[in-house]
């Protein structure tokens, strides 16, 4: 009976796990590779030094979360009671847009600002012929990067939390004069709650992990993480054996967070907002404070945005755009993010097909290692968040040592793994959810018509998947265009992508030059992320 | 004659044993009736193949139906919502139920053309199912009983919601199915109405066991 279930689905089932297999496989032999390239046991040799990076690490990522769910927090509270308001849908998509801008032009745009040369020290200079110097280095830089990038990622998804309270509990909690606090802590918050801890622990993954605003707002070793001390090991110092402890280290650590995590995780979705009507005004006091939270984080989310524009425009374009080593960068990020964004919308599918069999009680959810199955290979599709994209970078560094082939292919190999690896937890959020909906409401009725495989999916699944599938493609997209992480490990004149370019020319000191193909990227990555999706919206189709 | 012998099942984690009994004829209505949660639909269930059953057996004409799989039943099922993909024309829906490739031939689609006439519904032909009434839905999905042309028909409470005008009426237009292509039908409700109008016989679940009424 047993296999009799698996035999009748296994062109469902058996992709998906046979992947999940290759994922887990290699993820094992990146551990192993790491493991047998250093000498001695790493867990007695942590020095101060490394203890000072992990407790750093941990510490600005503690901080970081906590800031960016404060601040998601109150901009979804104020949203949420300020739901009528023109373009406010707008504002929405626009930070949700937070989760595809590359981290490099955040902190490009951030600089602009705040930097000893960025806008505000240049107007206060000019009114009070005063300026605060340089700030923005440090504890202080990383955490308002990490709020930047989070805290909207966090408001999309709390947003949502507060627009499923129903109205009735407004109209009890009105109806016993609740004040403000009362209201939010007696009907607001417990529907909160749990997306606060799945958010929360995301955000705290990412931010532990996190590379390229350590690397460029750190500014001393005092503000290393892991990641950057891996990056500094590997290219800077040369000290492999210091590299492959911190990668020990770093995995270590992240997969006993992702495991701990994983129960109460829960991903973003592609659907719209809709507005919960709370058919009386709030006070005027309330109505004030709403507005000022929207219109400072609005200002705040949007101002590095401009300046990355105003700064951008004033470059030499008919130079740039014709410069061999922009457009070998360009033609190289455009190939890796097609080619990882196809196969990630391959694997993701794949992955989430092979899943819900056994979840759905048209299928297998009645076998008995169903819950484990499940459970592995929804493990294998998280993967990235145990492996940290310079972990991911050194255990190939090391494999290219050892085995056959040229520095382009490994190079090659490693970036389409890492954006792959990257973009699957996201695109796994968003596609999962979707094909459980499809297969929950047609499943009886496919099966007892007998429907081939391809009538099922050109009939059925394809037309509902369609507006999701586009959106899994432009975020992976996005995610391979903007990052820097693995490619600075492998990145040169001969291997060079838009991220590692913008990096080399603002390391340079060429400025405007920087802001030039800062614009370019920000100009790609919005366009393909609010474009795409829009392509294969149908109006056929309800949205599940 | 479609046999249901000594039919047992037994939830997930739960004590009782739903058990199930009854013939259905050729041209014959068969109606469950029972509250809500009483194990009707999980009879359908079962007959269908959706769910195996712990013990018993399903026999239509002296062939075992239970450890074959949905898609090889010789059934067609009605179900309470969901009957029709509401994102394809009525063509579309109709044509699913028998052709097994994608592109559909001139044959197919005069066949489609020829029952949409016989349900009343030949101008809504290329209109989206989900642009139609909800009587006319439950009448495309009656066209595609038709259209696959199976043996036993299962209805799992598909007017439920209808008007009373559009109930009966489809209730009607079941009971002619049934006689006119020789089905065995098995129909879930609650509603004692419906049954005393087209059913031939009536059974009703009683602590968990089917009873002739």
């Amino acid at each position: 009976m047993m296999f009799k279930g698996l035999l009748r689905f296994k062109s469902a089932v058996l992709p998906g796990m046979l992947l999940s297999f290759t994922l887990l496989s290699f993820a094992f032999l990146l551990f192993y590779t790491l493991y047998l390239s250093q000498d001695g046991d790493i867990f007695t040799s942590i020095d101060e030094r490394i203890y000072g990076l992990l407790k750093f690490t941990l510490y600005q990522a503690f901080l970081s979360t906590v800031l960016s769910l404060a601040v998601g927090i109150l901009l979804a509270w104020a949203l949420a009671h300020q739901s009528q308001f023109k373009g406010r849908g707008l504002l929405v998509a626009l930070f949700s847009s937070s989760l595809v801008l590359p981290t490099l032009i955040v902190v490009f745009g951030l600089i602009g600002i705040f930097g000893r040369n960025g806008y505000l020290n240049q107007t206060t200079l000019f009114l009070f012929d005063t300026s605060f110097g340089s700030y923005l280095y440090g504890l202080g830089g990383i955490l308002l990067a990490h709020t930047y990038l989070n805290a909207s990622f966090a408001s999309r998804a709390l947003l949502h939390s507060f627009e499923s309270i129903p109205k009735e509990k407004y109209k009890l909690a009105k109806s016993l004069n609740f004040s403000v606090f009362e209201r939010f802590l007696y009907v607001e918050y417990p529907a909160l709650k749990s997306t606060l801890l799945s958010i929360g622990s995301t955000i705290f993954l990412l931010c532990f992990t996190s590379f390229a605003v350590v690397l460029l707002l750190g500014g001393s070793p005092s503000y290393n993480t892991l990641e950057v001390a891996i990056y500094e090991a590997v290219k800077l110092d040369f000290d492999i054996g210091l590299a492959l402890k911190l990668a020990l280290i770093q995995l270590s650590i992240s997969a006993v967070l992702v495991v701990f995590s994983s129960s109460f995780r829960v991903g973003l979705s592609n659907l719209k907002t809709s507005h919960t009507l709370i058919p009386w005004r709030e006070t005027k006091t309330l109505q004030i404070v709403q507005w000022l939270i929207i219109g400072v984080f609005t200002l705040f989310f949007v101002l590095p945005l401009v300046v990355i524009v105003l700064d951008g425009i004033r470059a030499d374009f008919t130079r740039i755009l014709v410069e061999p080593l922009f457009v070998k960068s360009f033609m190289t990020s455009i190939m890796l993010a097609t080619v990882s964004s196809i196969l990630t919308v391959i694997i993701a599918v794949l992955l989430s097909n092979s899943r819900r069999n056994f979840s759905l009680s048209t299928r297998l959810e009645d076998h008995p290692f169903s819950k484990v199955l499940n459970a592995i290979i929804a493990f294998s599709g998280n993967l990235y968040l145990a492996i940290p994209s310079l972990v991911l970078g050194l255990g190939f560094f090391l494999m290219s040592q050892k085995y056959d082939g040229s520095p382009l292919l490994w190079s090659t190999l490693a970036l389409l793994t890492a954006n792959v690896l990257m973009s699957l937890p996201f695109a796994l959020s968003v596609l999962a959810p979707a094909m459980q909906k499809t297969a929950q409401r047609y499943d009886k009725l496919a099966f007892s018509l007998g429907l081939t495989k391809r009538q099922r999916w050109f009939y059925v699944e394809y037309p509902y998947l369609k507006s999701a599938l586009a959106y899994v493609f432009a975020l992976a997209f996005c995610f391979s265009l903007g990052d820097l992480g693995i490619i600075a490990l492998f990145g040169s004149d001969e291997f060079t992508t838009l991220p590692w370019y913008l990096y080399q020319l603002m390391g340079s000191y060429r400025t405007t030059d920087a802001a030039g193909v800062a614009l370019v990227l920000l100009v790609l990555v919005l366009t393909v992320f609010i474009l795409l999706p829009r392509l294969f919206r149908s109006e056929r189709v309800k949205s599940n | 004659m479609l046999k249901v012998t000594n039919l047992q099942y037994q939830y997930k984690n739960a004590e009782n044993i739903y058990s199930y009994e009854l013939e259905v004829k050729p041209q014959e209505v068969v109606a469950i009736l029972g509250q809500s949660g009483s194990g009707k639909s999980t009879l359908l269930d079962i007959v269908a193949g959706f769910v195996e059953p712990s013990a018993g057996s399903v026999i239509l004409d002296e062939e075992e139906l239970i450890g074959l799989p949905v898609e090889k039943r010789p059934i067609t099922i009605l179900f309470q919502n969901h009957n029709l993909f509401e994102h394809l024309s009525v063509q579309k829906n109709i044509l699913l139920g028998v052709s097994k490739v994608l592109k559909d031939s001139i044959e197919e689609v005069e066949k489609v053309q020829a029952i949409l006439k016989e349900v009343g519904l030949e101008e809504h032909e290329h209109k989206l199912a989900s642009k139609l009434s909800g009587g006319q839905q439950q009448r495309v999905a009656l066209a595609r009983v038709l259209i696959r042309r199976e043996p036993i028909l299962l209805l799992d409470e598909p007017f439920t919601g209808l008007d009373e005008k559009t109930r009966l009426e489809m209730l009607d237009l079941v009971k002619k199915i049934t006689l006119e292509h020789n089905l065995h039908t098995i129909m879930v409700t609650h509603e004692v109405e419906d049954c005393e109008r087209i059913a031939n016989k009536i059974y009703e679940m009683q602590d968990h066991s089917l009873v002739a009424r």
